[in-house]
């Protein structure tokens, strides 16, 4: 049994929040380019419900518009948690690898993001009398996200769902860590660019002399 | 999307090339640029609805007739021809003159039309007292027959006064109020500041530093209570006390600083009753401007859902200058329309009934002194359609008149507060051509195209101006006609996909269609197949 295509496995596991993701484990089964092309969904997802949800529904500052803060809130984000929670797991005998971990996660996330398309979709046929249904929906698809990745977290790495939840808290700390060096990494980077610029005009000005 | 990126890209360019041309064509001729703010609290450049006509010194009012022995006015040759330090001015509308508190001279001036002086009082009769010191507050009515009350805070002499003139240069006591004997009045000091009436004959007093509301008194000047508080400004410090609260012992809690409202510094009263009041401390957001009604109750009250905005917005302003807004004065003039002043930086507010910004103007001597620019405007008034600020440093009253455009959205705004949106499309559509960045022109628009049931053009108004609200009502109405004019083709096209969905869905059953992924497999294997044979 559970003979499917990549796509009916995706199918199979937003389905069947319970056993999917064990199947999808025991059958060996998911895809890395279709975990990629869902985390770019995402990201296309957030430009989306940005640019183009319903005029009185969308409360975003459109003077202008930056692409770098949506970047990192869906694919930054995304493989930041996929990192984090491999680097906390391994520690505590989780039996996914990094592969099985951001295929995982990503078929978890299909819900929200079909839930973000809808909401958006209506959104532009709805009054905000009838806010209630764009809310619902994107709410619905958030919530099935959630219930799905502390599923695929707890068939990736065969936790018991307590510690599935202690592990998830554990990365979003990863996550902070994990972000907080980068941030400084890159403000340290900065200052030696800055440093071994100002190396280069002085020794270009005495060249000059 | 494309169309939106488009239309963002074009709103970019049309912004550049309004600002370029903004600076362009900008006279020299006030200090100041005049701007408002958009649905985003963005500061946006903007036609001036007034311009600086002159300014009028002591000198130019004629203060020196007072020395001149000759002149009807006399007091005493060394009487200053200057003002010094005046606090406040009032205009009566129905004698249609001007008084001045010439608060460092001790002495009220009355004004005419073209401030010129047509009276001065120094000394009252009917008091013990029977001068002034360092006056700060006054307010006139004038009844059918011509006589004129005035009502003064009488600062430094700590009594409030309602007097009768009696000639030009006279006039005599009526009341003294003076500090309440009652425990409701907690405060030491009793120096009231401002004062108005109401058309009952109850007085209104601010007594400085005082901030459980306005004194009232009634017609006889008998203390009746307060008068609209402010309420505590929900700061952080003022919560974290909340909190402390919670857990201090009894001897902490009496040591303790406890929350209290900022008193307001200044207060007008319109046709109608209602009290209108500004709180001077910088950049308050509770209570900053309120309009009582007269059991003191707050209609503008943001508290309740509402979203009333008055002064700079604190993050906006620093394109023009970083400075807090500290309201000192109110007016409300003719139709309605409220004019606040700004000690701070200098600018008049003037918003129309509905608390819709119209004009800001107005600035700061810094560093030079010009016309148009303060160095402490302590009062604001109207008369028609000027604007008269009260400087008390410089010593002069700065005339402001209405521009063509100011005149135009004057007119429209009148009739707009009165839900005429129809009459004034056309006055609207006259602002528009002068300044295409007119927020409420655009809103305005729209709801004329509302009311003539033109709703794609209200949506397109509305989106122009980022009003949601609006939108959403038009987009309500939009919708509607949508749905009953395309009824039939609607229901059409959901039977038919009904029923396409329920034959393929039949056929998959008995196996005459694949399903995609079936279908992919199927084509996989067979590839594989031809593969295995090759």
């Amino acid at each position: 049994m559970y003979e499917f295509s990549t796509l009916g496995w995706l199918k199979h596991v937003i389905f069947h929040p319970v056993e999917g993701f064990e199947d999808l484990r025991w059958k060996k089964k998911g895809s890395l380019k279709l975990s990629f092309l869902i985390v770019f969904l995402l990201f296309v997802a957030m430009v989306v419900n940005r640019q183009l949800k319903g005029f009185a529904f969308n409360t975003a500052y459109v003077k202008v518009f930056n692409v770098v803060p949506l970047i990192v809130q869906s694919i930054v984000y995304f493989f930041v948690w996929v990192i984090g929670n491999w680097a906390v797991c391994t520690l505590f005998d989780g039996e996914g690898t990094l592969k099985n971990i951001c295929i995982y996660s990503a078929y978890a996330l299909v819900p929200y993001i079909i839930g973000v398309y809808v909401s958006v979709f209506i959104s532009n046929f709805l009054i905000l009398d009838e806010a209630i249904w764009v809310n619902f929906i994107y709410l619905l698809g958030l919530g099935w996200s959630v219930v799905l990745m502390i599923q695929a977290m707890k068939a990736v790495h065969q936790y018991s769902f307590t510690k599935t939840i202690v592990s998830i808290i554990g990365t979003l700390i990863a996550m902070l860590l994990i972000l907080f060096l980068a941030v400084l990494l890159l403000s340290l980077f900065q200052q030696v660019y800055v440093f071994v610029y100002s190396i280069y005009t002085e020794i270009a000005y005495r060249v000059r002399g | 999307m494309v169309s939106k990126l488009k239309k963002c890209f074009i709103g970019i360019v049309a912004a550049v090339t309004a600002a370029g041309s903004f600076a362009a064509t900008a006279f020299a001729d006030e200090p100041y640029e005049t701007y408002s703010y958009d649905m985003w609290q963005d500061t946006i450049p903007s036609q001036a609805g007034y311009r600086v006509e002159r300014t009028v010194t002591g000198l130019d009012m004629g203060l020196s007739s007072l020395s001149d022995p000759e002149s009807p006015f006399f007091i005493s040759e060394k009487e200053s021809p200057y003002l010094n330090t005046a606090r406040d001015m009032f205009f009566d509308d129905v004698s249609e003159t001007f008084w001045v508190v010439d608060s460092g001279n001790n002495r009220l001036l009355q004004l005419d039309k073209d401030l010129k002086l047509i009276g001065c009082i120094k000394t009252i009769e009917g008091s013990s007292v029977s001068t002034f010191n360092n006056p700060q507050g006054i307010f006139t009515s004038t009844d059918d027959k011509g006589v004129t009350t005035i009502y003064l805070a009488d600062a430094d002499n700590n009594r409030g006064l309602k007097l009768e003139k009696t000639s030009p240069t006279s006039a005599k006591v009526i009341l003294e109020l003076t500090k309440p004997e009652t425990e409701a009045y907690k405060a030491e000091a009793f120096t009231p500041s401002k004062v108005i009436a109401d058309k009952e004959g109850n007085i209104y007093l601010i007594s400085t530093s005082v901030n459980s509301g306005a004194l009232r008194y009634d017609s006889a000047g008998t203390f009746r209570g307060f008068f609209g508080a402010n309420r505590v400004e929900q700061t952080a410090a003022v919560v974290a006390r909340k909190v402390w609260r919670m857990f201090a012992s009894e001897a902490q809690l009496e040591a303790m600083v406890s929350s209290v409202p900022t008193e307001f510094h200044n207060f007008d009263i319109d046709e109608d009753g209602f009290v209108f009041t500004v709180t001077e401390s910088a950049n308050a957001s509770t209570d900053a401007v309120k309009k009582l009604n007269p059991a003191g109750y707050n209609i503008w009250d943001n508290a309740v859902g509402n979203s009333y905005e008055f002064g700079d917005f604190a993050w906006s302003a620093k394109e023009y200058s970083a400075k807090s807004t500290k309201l000192t004065d109110v007016v409300i003039g003719e139709g309605g329309i409220i004019n606040l002043l700004d000690y701070e930086t200098g600018r008049v507010f003037q918003y129309d009934k509905d608390a819709n910004l119209l004009f800001i103007f107005g600035a700061k001597s810094t560093p030079s002194e010009q016309e148009g620019s303060f160095t402490a405007p302590n009062a604001v008034e109207t008369y028609g359609t000027n604007i008269y600020v009260l400087d008390g440093t410089k010593n002069d009253i700065t005339v402001f008149t209405e521009t063509v455009f100011g005149k135009y959205v004057h007119q429209a705004s009148e009739l707009y507060v009165q839900g005429k949106y129809v009459e004034a499309k056309p006055i609207w559509e006259e602002v528009m051509r002068r300044d295409g960045g007119y927020t409420l022109a655009h809103i305005a628009l729209g709801k004329a195209a509302l009311n003539e049931d033109r709703y794609a053009d209200a949506m397109e108004y509305f989106e122009t101006a980022y009003d949601q609200e609006n939108y959403d009502k038009a987009f309500e109405y939009y919708r509607d006609d949508f749905l009953r004019d395309h009824f039939q083709a609607i229901v059409i096209t959901l039977v038919v996909l009904i029923v396409l969905i329920i034959v393929l869905v039949k056929l998959r059953q008995k196996g005459k269609i694949k399903s995609i992924g079936e279908y992919i497999k199927a084509s996989k294997e067979k590839k594989a197949a031809k593969e295995e044979n090759e």
